[in-house]
């Protein structure tokens, strides 16, 4: 748990509509796996999310469940879901979620 | 947005799409009808198809000067400096940035936003001295390019520029005020002719012919005929054309005076003045029967339109559609919207009609609209949802558009399938545009729907009413919340609404008020949250509260780390975590508190940054120890986490305060290894050698160097007949040097026949003799100008097989062979060579290698037989040479048969627009005007500036004025045309005939056109005006580039345009080409290039500038440097070294020991605030020192002390260098006094002095030397001090001083223990190559300095670097002997050596990288060390 090279299973999340916030996403994504974490980043200036988001998973399986289908809809909108290749950059966004 | 993503897609399937256009059966064969004038049917001429409607706008031709300055600068962004470039140049920059984004914008949408162009126009005000030219920009943005704003706004926003731009100093020309009023024209503005014309005369500008016409446009525009038959009185006494425009504003005035049958008569009056009434004519009389909503007449207009040949454009028929809502006759609107062909740029200009229809309260109307968009059918490649209509929608919501009609709305386009999702997209553009009221009402309209309404879409409310500060706002977000029985969770309270309030209490009666729980979850962390944030203490009494009820730390935690990092309170702290840690009510499901805590302390140190963490130090060191005070144990795994961020954040010393609180139970399971951290006469001379050639023949020696010389020397006198004679007397001895000077002469004098017994007998004599290619092609060009075409193929085919090569200037011998058999009609001779050589690849096919064949059937005026030769060409080749003037002659003949087959083939090779633009210069070229116009005015074509320019500057160079002025006439409304571009042509004729008339009358239509004229442009003109002593009436633009542009390209007219460049891109090539030369350190050539352009009148960014200023210091060319210095300063005033250029100057000074100078440049340079590279620093001192200037060291620590910079500098350098002054100007007391008080002061830091040492040593001052010695002994007996003497030692060493060295370590012993400085003198050598021996001494001198395998492992490293392989197999097979393991990295290198001299490698390589490797080692060194510290 405290080692931070420990693999992440992470999604990247991306043309999230506006009305949805982490909530639903984390609820969404549930439907695949444990959820360990869901990071949506808003912008504080305009009080609406940027569009993206990642979604860790406790367990490879959840990661695979979700990847394995085609299309994710949320409010009638199509997500871009993939795997998260940046991990470093979550690492740091993860920091300064913490700073809200 | 969605007009946008459409475009693309277009784009990619319009070549196929294309097509199957020409000869349908529907419109019949194109050409024919081009010839019958007005017989066809349809509206338009050869292809009346559209082609789909796509982005962009006409409109785009407003914005060439923005389009210039953005080429300029595309070069800053890459090369961005340090700091402290001119700060007006940078101003000049943002501000052409957002006129590229003004263009931008305008190019796709065909408008601009208002806060766009008041952010431009802001940017100009701030930078001062605005241009006349950005004047004009900005008064011409606040017309029609701003649907979005109501009429009245754009008025006044234009008068706002006018004065503001006058005060600050912008110069008002006619173009101006001609601007002035047709943004008034186009805002509908009420002002009086006479007044507006007074002014002019007031400020003692000329109205021309522009200004009168747009005076008469509003006077009609008002129904006024008596006032706009007065300004046309006025006109025909000063004798100025009356033109359409004219025309078509009096049709207005009298349909708007209430005389519908004189504005209708007025197609007949222009009939009669000679006027065809154009599609603006008919445009005009379409509104006025819109206007009094007579639909009747609208359709027979449009009839007649049609059959008068004149096609309307939908933008055309947009109008008329503005004009019905406008008058109130929306009912007749589906009329029209049904014979709008949705052409290309449809989209961009429907969506300005709505835009401008919503604007002006018609909403409806533009709804209307909205529904008859082309529905995307890409729709079904992606699974995007449908979102048509977002920009109404979020227009209608700026507008303040009613609930009502907003509900109606979006209840359509989600019933027509046009929108997934459009009241939340409603209410999204709502919560954007921070519209409370709206934004509540559609929430609950979205409710209503059943829709979802979440927490979230109060946030970019609640972000504006914490801006505010507005409370109310709050209450009023908190009461709608309730009524859609929604809570705020604690995110949406702490983040949001919290804040707002002074203090917790103040908070809690706001949200009692609201009918809040204060209870809740969300209430209770959020109050928890804000309080960790502000008070610690205050935190800690709520917490231990006993009726504080459970709240798990997770709820907290990231408040109350940011807490814990922002407070010094570390009793709190500790306090705090002491209940986390021992109460059960903070922890909720499995977790042990203990956990828990551990946790939290983890996350802690995660969520610092290695600053953070070395910062708070001692601050975290005291928390952790009274942690364990206080008996809070963490476990073991939690400690590893720790103890790893803290070594990733260098500060390892945290972690044996860490380590003490790991749970005695599990300490000492295992110890924690802590890891640790790159040059006669001819006949006498014909004579001699003749005679000589004799003697030596009696003599029988060798004759064939002089018979070569006699040889060339009678060509050279072009004496074939002599030399062929003597070529037949001394067959025996010639060389293939002397045949080949034969055989050129013969091809040269045309001796078909000599030639060709030259080249049998050269190669009886040897079949494998090769000639040059020159002398091989000239054979090939005399045989086949012969007719001996079998003869000239074996040549070429001989060339092939002995593998000549042919370069470049070879192929123009090719073009020119096959040229001269052109201009005697033998096109079988030419296509034969021509397939000869492309087959045997000699030379790659060309459009100039293929194109004498097609001149030999021109030339022949066979236009059938060049029609099938370039045809053929492209089925081989891919080339069309001269199509063009075969598609002339055809033109010209009138035949249309073969003129058809040529298009249809130009159509299916390389597409309808091509075609088309064939087309369009070939009635250009032929006069054949009103043909032209047809093409060009075919739907959906669009600008092509390449071929546009290849015609251009046909025109230009063969002096075709007219054909020019036709072409830039024509394409007036061409898609995307560059207008500026197109002007700038005939004024480039204009100027190289010297006609200023002309001139000035392209200025005049400029205006009319409103074009905004690059600055370019301007002075060109002013040039013409000028040269022929006319006044210039505008403001010339300032020192630009001139001449560049004005002289014609000498570029070949070949019939292929590929990517011709326009004028303008000469500068950004330029700087482009000057920072690449400064890159590859070619600073001379560039700094020529610069030069050059100065005389040209280019100027180039100040960062240019700067670049080759740094690389000509780099080179120390430093009086070039200030050369360039100076053109910069004479362009920009304002223009200034950067931070590295002036270092760099620093440095050169520095060197060439003009320190008094560096000097003064460090001053003013600190004086600016500005940071000096620690290089130049270092490089000053070191002058100094040279120069014995001690004061000037001391001044240079003090300057840099007193600003409290921070320079890495190390304080040794100012001591080593005040030392060395002293040495030099003899005073070694003092010098020495300074170095050993850096050993004997009781915080030393033991610094290096071997600089010092290096230097006396090169110099060899015996004196210091002695001085120095003796110091570095004492200091090592008497204070056990044995840096300096390591050092002395080891510079001895390393200057080949062996015997000093040894005598040194003979009085010094300890020298020999300093084992740590004595590795990193071995390593530090290892790098460099040759540097072996120095370490070989080093070992003689002190065998046992180090262990074997890590001198082994240097000495593998020296040898690698050397490339000796021999050593270092030596020292391998030495090591195997002495028993010595070789390290990976050792192995590595000898196995690489090895292999590089091809040699095999008797072990297993390793496989990893040297990287890999050389980590591995010094994670082992590391390793070791520590052990041995513990």
């Amino acid at each position: 748990m405290a080692a931070p090279s420990k693999k992440a299973f992470e999604l990247f999340v991306s043309k999230i509509p506006w009305t949805a916030a982490g909530k639903e996403l984390k609820e969404y994504f549930g439907q695949f796996g444990a959820v360990k974490k869901c990071l949506l980043p808003f912008d504080k200036e305009t009080g609406f999310h940027r569009g993206f988001c990642w979604v860790g998973y406790s367990s490879e399986e959840g990661l695979n469940n979700a990847l394995q289908k085609d299309v994710h809809m949320i409010d009638g909108a199509k997500l871009q879901v993939q795997r998260n290749r940046r991990p470093f950059e979550v690492q740091k966004l993860n920091k300064d979620s913490e700073i809200d | 947005m969605a007009a946008l993503l459409r475009s693309a897609r277009l784009l990619k399937f319009s070549p196929s799409g294309l097509l199957q256009i020409t000869g349908t059966k529907r419109n019949g064969p194109p050409l024919s009808r081009l010839y019958s004038g007005t017989l066809g049917g349809t509206r338009t001429g050869v292809c009346p198809r559209n082609i789909n409607p796509a982005a962009g706008n006409a409109s785009s031709r407003v914005w060439p000067n923005a389009a210039g300055c953005v080429r300029k600068y595309s070069v800053v962004t890459e090369q961005k400096d340090e700091t402290s470039v001119a700060v007006q140049s940078k101003q000049a920059q943002e501000f052409d940035w957002a006129l590229a984004k003004l263009d931008s914008s305008v190019r796709r949408t065909g408008r601009i936003t208002k806060s766009l162009l008041l952010r431009i126009f802001h940017d100009i005000c701030r930078k001062g001295y605005p241009s006349g030219n950005q004047a004009l920009l900005l008064l011409r943005s606040c017309g029609s390019l701003l649907p979005e704003v109501p009429l009245a706004e754009r008025t006044e926003l234009a008068h706002r520029v006018w004065e503001k731009l006058n005060e600050l100093g912008a110069q008002y020309d006619v173009s101006h005020y001609n601007a002035l009023l047709k943004v008034y024209i186009q805002n509908e503005f009420k002002f009086s002719p006479t007044d507006f014309l007074g002014k002019m005369e007031a400020a003692n500008v000329q109205p021309n012919r522009v200004t009168y016409q747009r005076l008469i446009a509003s006077y009609c525009l008002n129904g006024d005929i008596e006032g706009a038959s007065t300004i046309l009185g006025f006109m025909k006494t000063k004798d100025l054309p009356i033109t359409e425009a004219v025309f078509n504003s009096l049709l207005t005035g009298h349909a708007r005076s209430g005389d519908i049958e004189s504005a209708k008569n007025i197609l007949a009056v222009m009939k009669g003045a000679g006027i065809e009434p154009g599609p603006d004519t008919y445009t005009a009389l379409l509104n006025a029967y819109a206007e009094k909503g007579d639909l009747d007449s609208l359709k027979a207009t449009l009839v007649t339109a049609a059959s008068d040949d004149c096609s309307l454009m939908d933008r055309d028929l947009m109008q008329v559609i503005y004009t019905l809502a406008k008058a109130g006759h929306q009912q007749h609107i589906p009329e029209l919207t049904e014979r709008l062909r949705q052409e290309r740029g449809f989209v961009p200009d429907a969506m300005n009609l709505c835009l401008s229809l919503i604007t002006q309260g018609m909403e409806d109307s533009a709804f209307h609209i909205l529904k008859t968009f082309p529905v995307l059918q890409s729709d079904s490649l992606t699974t995007d949802s449908p979102n048509l209509g977002n920009f109404f929608l979020r227009h209608c919501v700026n507008m303040d558009t009613s609930l009502e009609k907003l509900g109606i709305y979006c209840k359509a386009l989600q019933e027509l399938n046009l929108h997934a999702a459009p009241l939340s997209f409603t209410l999204s553009c709502a919560l954007e545009a921070n519209k409370s009221g709206m934004s509540f009402a559609l929430m609950k309209m979205m409710k209503e729907q059943d829709l979802p309404v979440r927490i979230h879409y109060f946030w970019p409310l609640l972000t504006h009413y914490m801006k505010d500060m507005d409370t109310s706002g709050v209450a009023a977000a908190l009461k709608c919340m309730q009524e859609l029985e929604l809570s705020p969770d604690s995110e949406t309270l702490t983040n949001y609404i919290l804040a707002i309030y002074p203090s917790m209490e103040a908070a809690r009666q706001a949200l009692q008020d609201a009918g809040m729980s204060l209870q809740s979850e969300g209430v209770l962390s959020s109050e928890v949250r804000s309080v960790a944030l502000k008070s610690l203490a205050e935190l800690y009494i709520l917490l231990s509260d006993p009726s504080f009820p459970p709240l798990d730390l997770s709820f907290f935690r990231g408040s109350l780390i940011l807490g814990f990092r922002r407070s010094d309170d570390v009793e709190t702290m500790v306090k705090i975590t002491e209940l986390l840690y021992n109460d059960e009510r903070f922890t909720k499901g499995t977790n042990m508190p203990a956990e828990k805590v551990s946790y939290l302390l983890y996350n802690l140190i995660d969520s610092m940054s290695d600053d953070d963490v070395q910062a708070q130090e001692e601050k975290l060191r005291k928390y952790f120890n009274q942690l364990k005070a206080k008996n809070i144990t963490i476990s073991q795994n939690i400690f590893r986490g720790i103890r790893n961020l803290l070594d990733s954040y260098h500060v390892p010393e945290l972690i044996k305060d860490v380590i003490v609180l790991v749970d005695p139970k599990e300490q000492g399971q295992n110890n924690p290894v802590i890891p640790v951290k790159r040059h006669v006469g001819i006949a006498a001379k014909v004579f001699a050698l003749e005679k000589k050639l004799a003697d030596l023949k009696a003599e029988n020696q060798p004759i064939s160097a002089v018979l070569r010389q006699l040889i060339h020397t009678l060509c050279a006198e072009e004496n074939l007949q002599r030399a062929l004679e003597v070529k037949q007397q001394h067959e025996e001895a010639m060389t293939i040097g002397s045949y080949a000077v034969l055989l050129n002469l013969c091809c040269r004098q045309d001796n078909v026949d000599e030639a060709v017994n030259l080249k049998r007998e050269m190669s009886r004599k040897d079949s494998s003799l090769v000639l040059d290619t020159g002398k091989y092609l000239g054979l090939v060009k005399t045989l086949s100008k012969h007719g001996r075409l079998e003869e000239a193929v074996d040549i070429l085919k001989e060339m092939k097989e002995k593998e000549v090569l042919i370069d470049d200037t070879q192929v123009t011998v090719i073009f020119h062979i096959l040229s001269s058999l052109a201009a005697k009609g033998n096109t079988a001779t030419i296509q034969r060579l021509q397939e000869t050589i492309f087959t045997l690849g000699l030379a790659k096919p060309t459009t100039n290698l293929c194109s004498p064949l097609i001149s030999a059937y021109l030339d022949s005026k066979d236009l059938s037989g060049a029609l099938d030769a370039v045809m053929a060409c492209h089925d081989r080749y891919k080339f069309l040479p001269r199509i063009h003037d075969i598609i002339v002659g055809l033109v010209e003949e009138g035949n249309t048969e073969l003129l058809q087959k040529a298009m249809d083939f130009v159509s299916q090779k390389r597409g309808e627009m091509t075609m088309l633009y064939d087309l369009f210069f070939a009635f250009l070229q032929t006069g054949r005007y009103r043909e032209a116009r047809k093409i060009i005015e075919t739907p959906g074509l669009r600008a092509r500036p390449g071929r546009l320019y290849w015609y251009a500057e046909k025109c230009i160079s063969a002096n075709k004025m007219e054909s020019l002025e036709q072409m830039v006439d024509l394409t007036t409304k061409l898609f995307e045309c560059d207008r500026d571009e197109m002007y700038s042509y005939i004024l480039r004729l204009c100027k190289e005939t010297n006609d200023w008339k002309k001139a000035e009358v392209v200025w005049t239509k400029m205006q009319e056109e409103n074009v905004v004229p690059r600055d370019r442009t301007l002075r060109m003109l002013a040039d013409i005006l000028k040269n022929n002593g006319q006044e210039v009436p505008f403001d010339i633009p300032e020192t630009w580039y001139e001449q560049i542009d004005t002289t014609p390209k000498e570029k070949p007219a070949t019939n292929t345009v590929t990517q011709q460049q326009t004028p303008t891109q000469v500068g950004a090539e330029r700087q482009v080409h000057l920072l690449t030369l400064c890159k590859k350190g070619k600073v001379k050539e560039a700094f020529e290039l610069l030069k050059d352009s100065k005389e040209r009148g280019l100027v180039f960014s100040p960062s240019i500038y700067d670049q080759l200023i740094r690389s000509l210091l780099a080179e120390g060319f430093m009086e070039d440097a200030m050369a360039v210095k100076d053109i910069a300063t004479s362009h920009l005033p304002t223009f200034q070294l950067s931070d590295t250029a002036t270092s760099l100057l620093i440095v050169t000074l520095s060197k060439r020991g003009l320190t008094q100078d560096a000097l003064e440049k460090l001053r003013s340079m600190l004086s600016e605030d500005r940071v000096p590279t620690q290089l130049s620093l270092t490089r000053l001192v070191q002058a100094l020192g040279n120069s014995g200037n001690v004061a000037g060291i001391k001044e240079v620590e003090t300057l840099l002390k007193n600003l409290g910079m921070n320079i890495n500098m190390s304080s040794i350098v100012f001591v080593n260098n005040i030392a060395l002054a002293h040495i030099k100007n003899g005073d070694m007391d003092s010098a020495v006094e300074v170095l050993e008080e850096q050993y004997t002061r009781p915080d030393s830091v033991k610094p290096s002095i071997a600089f010092v040492f290096r230097k006396v040593l090169e110099e060899n001052n015996e004196k210091a030397i002695d001085k120095l010695s003796v110091m570095a002994e004492r200091l090592a007996n008497h204070f056990a001090c044995y840096r300096p003497a390591t050092d002395l030692f080891l510079q001895l060493l390393d200057i080949d001083k062996v015997e000093d060295a040894k005598f040194m370590l003979a009085r010094c012993n300890a020298v020999a223990e300093q084992k740590e400085m004595l590795v990193s003198y071995m390593s530090r050598k290892a790098q460099t190559p040759g540097q072996v021996g120095k370490i070989k001494t080093l070992r003689s001198l002190i065998p046992n300095f180090t262990e074997k395998e890590l001198l082994y492992s240097y000495l593998m490293k020296c040898h690698f670097l050397d490339k000796d392989l021999p050593s270092a197999k030596a020292l391998y097979e030495q090591m195997q002997k002495e028993g010595i393991a070789a390290d990976e990295l050792s192995l590595k290198r000898l196995a690489t050596l090895l292999r590089s001299e091809g040699e095999t490698v008797p072990f297993t390589e390793p496989p990893e990288s040297f990287k890999f490797y050389a980590d591995k080692l010094k994670e082992r060194a590391e390793k070791s060390q520590m052990m041995a510290k513990e």
